[in-house]
């Protein structure tokens, strides 16, 4: 079965999957506007600031002049990025450090899950704020990204490696050692396929979980607050002390925004979830349970 | 004087378990010779019941164990000696292997012929993959299949017979001269078992394949063995011609195994186990 | 060791139904049906099958795997669940307390049935025995809510019961890991057994049993039924199992029954070809003939072939058996099979054996 129909199906027959769905493309449409805003992002004092919610302004201006709007298709589109490269980057190292414990077991194994139970006792929060203060304004979102990617993968790797454990374990292993193929193969061909829907769904989580953590260290202002991010958004709203002043809007559209990407991906997540129980998985598969 | 095929030498396996505080031992094989010759292809069978270590035993002639002590020469070498990658599938294009359980022995998200494809590309001249093709049709033309019949299909689409002839193709890509089946019918339907060990008789009279036949099933070992051994706890207790040793055991232990086998001929009795019931169990 | 024994004369008949069948299944359809993401997909699993199983007999079901066995016995025990379903057809016990139709009970009237009416043997014994609990706590869960008598008395009971069935009433303070299998399997039986069910299904209780504790853990299942009077259900693909154990065996193809008949009757003069060659085919210490697999594949229940499910497999197949499904029909006394060569001409079949 393609992946494609798979998705089809899905989406045909799963509720929380075609609404996850459709927020998670809500979300993305908004981002995918930043690329047609009239007004570059970093520009101030474009529009006329504390403008209500308007037909001219559809979510009203901010007091620094910005259309709330466009603003926000620039903060979603780069709090998503943020979100989408630590998954990728953590999923990978999670993906070849529990894939190879797993199957290699022994020392390799001993040494990848020391290493791996030293990052799942770090205490995420303190060391980030630290990196803060000691990078200042070297502390661009990139940097930002590969430091959360680095702290975020040692749960998941745990979770692959017990996968990969029982994996190494069955018949068709041995019959791929004995056909020839190598470590790289084995890991790479015979074992990922049996990972991937688990590391689908976990990447849902690990993208709500990084963005929550962007979002809390920008609001706090522990981050470039000159890259316009939803967290960015909420800080310089603070900042002018939006909610006392009666700009509602300033906060209320990024967080209505954000929290339909978290329900999204989180409805992504668990109907992906349902999809690779290996029961339902079995009797698509042809076989009986 | 060629060296034998294979020779294991006072072989032995100890396992031991847990910490420092309680350590159990489990001495798995204890002491185990024999040979087999290089000019003269024969079914060699293992028959153990669980806990026997005749798993153990195929392990360490696969070299995917160590032995404890002692040592086994596959055609001369000392498999020690075989630890880099390049001499591992040196070796595995020689000594090949079939597994217990037909439905579990291949990927069943990918399709059967890769490990064909795979097995006619490392350890057959095969540069192409026409040539890895026809290498592959030739090794499934030796079990009575073709490329054309299991080309794109995927494991669950095949009966437990299929799949078994499939894998023991597999093991004939690379011409090996030792294949070790370990319990290779015991998870096959009784229509199709026949199939299986017939298969046995004919690569070892046709194309000179030496099998090692791993079982706890007496019957088949007495239809398809030349020679076999019984083991128990590790230990070899008697060996020697199968007809022999099955028609007329001289051990206790194989005395015993040889009455445990159900007959179909001395069946329909009043009373078929009135021998064997015991007094009070402990 | 072992002794000869003397074979019973051919004119003794086995103990004859004096009353009415304990069990009679009655042309059941018992399918899978599932409905995933827009695909439906019935799985044929038991398919039309009718049997009785009379009062103090040992009934053998052969089959090989996906052949329903597993399913219909499932069936007879009231134990399916969605998507598995009855389609059609009856099972009915008829208990010394009164009749029971299994798909008319309330749950609550099932679950009294069960351990003290009907019971069931399975084959892996972790399963049952709670690893984490002593042997004697297993009889207290399951038992004592099937028996009138509580604290000491269960205690005798339970002891009575591990006596007469050769087992020392030490194991009862025994941890599920401290036993053999062979033990653990042997303790299942006497927890199967306690309530002295008048049914008892055993679905391959031996298959993971090493061949010496085999015969033992039989001999126990053969001397319990005879000591209780009661009927079992004996489910093995293992032919031999059959031949030494069973009274009459019933054999499954497909998810029909194919053939039905006493043992030895079956054993001596099959009148399926199926039978016929699962028979032939056994090897046998001492016995040097080639022995020929059956070409082919077993069907899928999925999508099963038409007329009668044997035939792409059968060498005595004509025209009919690809468009009929034949019928059980009783061939010779006591000894039915479906097939249509056989009805016709009952020794055709044994020329292919």
């Amino acid at each position: 079965m393609s992946t494609l129909k798979i998705l089809r199906d899905l989406f045909r027959y799963n509720g929380e999957f075609a609404i996850g769905l459709v927020l998670v493309l809500v979300v993305l449409a908004v981002a995918v506007c930043s690329f047609f805003s009239p007004y570059p992002p970093m520009d101030v004092y474009v529009v006329p600031p504390d403008v209500p919610p308007s037909w001219e302004y559809p979510l009203g201006t901010t007091s620094r002049g910005q259309d709330v709007f466009w603003q926000l298709t620039f903060a979603i589109r780069n709090t998503l990025l943020f979100g989408i490269v630590v998954a990728v980057l953590s999923r990978i190292i999670s993906l070849a450090v529990g894939l190879i414990s797993g199957y290699k077991g022994g020392w390799v194994d001993r040494v990848l899950m020391s290493i791996n139970d030293t990052f799942v006792v770090i205490p995420l929060f303190p060391i980030l704020v630290l990196f803060y203060f000691i990078m200042r304004d070297q502390m661009s979102w990139v940097m930002l990204a590969v430091i959360t990617a680095l702290l975020g993968w040692a749960y998941d790797a745990r979770l692959i490696r017990s996968i990969a454990m029982s994996l190494r374990t069955r018949e068709f292993t041995r019959q791929a050692v004995f056909s020839g193929m190598g470590t790289g193969k084995i890991v790479l061909q015979e074992h990922l396929p049996f990972v991937l829907p688990i590391v689908f769904s976990t990447t849902m989580n690990n993208i709500n979980w990084s963005i929550g953590i962007e979002v809390t260290l920008s609001v706090l202002g522990f981050t470039d607050i000159n890259t316009p991010t939803i967290g960015g958004m909420i800080y310089w709203a603070n900042q002018h002390t939006a909610l006392v002043s009666g700009i509602w809007w300033w906060i209320t559209f990024p967080v209505v925004l954000v929290i339909m990407l978290f329900i999204g991906l989180f409805l992504l997540a668990i109907s992906m979830n349902e999809y690779i129980d290996p029961r339902s998985r079995l009797s698509r598969l042809g076989g009986q349970a | 004087m060629s060296p034998n095929l294979l020779d294991v030498e006072n072989v032995n396996k100890i396992f031991t378990m847990g910490g420092l505080i309680s350590r159990t031992v489990n001495h798995a094989v204890n002491d185990v010779s024999f040979s087999l010759a290089a000019d003269k292809p024969e079914v060699f069978t293992i028959i153990g019941e669980s806990g026997s270590g005749k798993t153990t035993l195929a392990g360490m002639i696969l070299n995917s164990l160590a032995p404890t002590s002692g040592r086994i020469l596959f055609q001369g070498r000392d498999l020690r000696d075989v630890r880099s990658r390049r001499d591992r599938l040196a070796f595995m294009s020689h000594v090949q292997a079939i597994f217990q359980n037909p439905f579990d022995a291949f990927n069943p998200l990918k399709r059967v012929d890769r490990y064909l494809f795979s097995a006619a590309q490392r350890f057959t001249e095969s540069r192409t993959t026409e040539e890895a093709a026809e290498r592959a049709d030739e090794a499934l033309r030796k079990v009575g299949l073709s490329l054309i019949e299991i080309r794109g299909r995927y494991p669950h689409e095949m009966s437990g017979g299929q799949l078994q002839r499939v894998a023991i193709a597999r093991a004939l890509v690379s011409n090996p001269s030792l294949i070790v089946a370990d319990e290779p019918v015991s998870m096959i339907d009784a229509s199709l078992r026949m199939t299986v060990i017939n298969l046995f008789k004919k690569l070892r009279d046709e194309i000179g394949v030496s099998i090692i036949y791993i079982t706890h099933d007496l019957a088949t070992a007495y239809y398809i063995s030349d020679r076999l051994i019984i083991m128990q706890k590790g230990k070899i207790v008697e060996g020697g011609d199968a007809r022999t040793v099955l028609a007329a055991p001289q051990h206790p232990y194989s005395i015993k195994l040889r009455q445990a086998v159900l007959s179909v001929d001395n069946a329909w009795r009043d009373e078929p186990f009135a021998d064997t019931i015991p007094a009070v169990v402990t | 060791m072992i002794t000869e024994l003397r074979p019973i004369p051919p004119s003794v008949e086995l103990k004859a139904p004096q009353t009415a069948p304990l069990l009679t299944v009655d042309r059941l359809k018992a399918y899978y049906k599932t409905q995933l993401f827009g695909v439906d997909r019935e799985v044929r699993a038991v398919d039309d099958v009718s049997l009785k199983i009379n009062r103090n007999e040992i009934y053998g079901l052969a089959g090989e795997s996906s052949s329903g066995k597993s399913s219909l016995i499932k069936t007879i025990a009231g134990a399916i669940r969605p998507p598995f379903r009855v389609v059609e057809g009856s099972v009915r016990f008829n208990f010394k307390d009164g009749e029971r139709d299994i798909y008319k009970l309330s749950p609550q009237e099932l679950s009294a049935i069960r351990w003290s009416h009907l019971s069931y043997i399975m084959q892996g014994s972790m399963s049952v025995l709670n690893p984490v609990r002593r042997i004697k706590h297993a009889f207290a869960d399951f038992a004592l809510p099937h028996v009138s008598v509580k604290g000491a008395d269960f205690t005798r009971l339970v002891e009575r019961h591990l006596k007469r069935v050769h087992l020392d009433p030490a194991v009862l303070q025994a941890y599920p890991h401290e036993l053999s299998g062979g033990m653990r399997q042997r303790v299942t039986i006497a927890l199967a057994t306690v309530c002295s069910p008048e049914f008892i299904i055993a679905d391959e209780p031996t298959t993971a049993l090493d061949v010496i504790v085999q015969k033992g853990v039989l001999s126990m299942v053969r001397e319990i039924q005879q000591e209780l009077g009661s009927s079992v259900l004996f489910v093995t693909h293992d032919m031999a199992v059959h031949a030494n154990l069973t009274d009459r065996l019933g054999i499954m193809y497909a998810g029909r029954l194919v053939e039905e008949g006493r043992t030895r009757d079956v054993f001596k003069k099959p009148l399926h070809p199926y039978t016929a060659h699962l028979i032939s085919s056994l090897p046998r210490i001492g016995d040097e003939a080639p022995k020929k697999g059956l070409e082919g594949s077993p069907p899928s229940l999925a999508d099963p072939p038409s007329g009668c499910r044997f035939h792409p497999r059968c060498p005595l197949a004509i025209d009919i058996c690809h468009r009929e499904a034949p019928q059980m029909v009783e061939i010779l006394p006591g000894h039915r099979a479906a097939c249509h060569v056989a009805q016709a001409d009952p020794t055709r079949v044994e020329a292919v054996a």
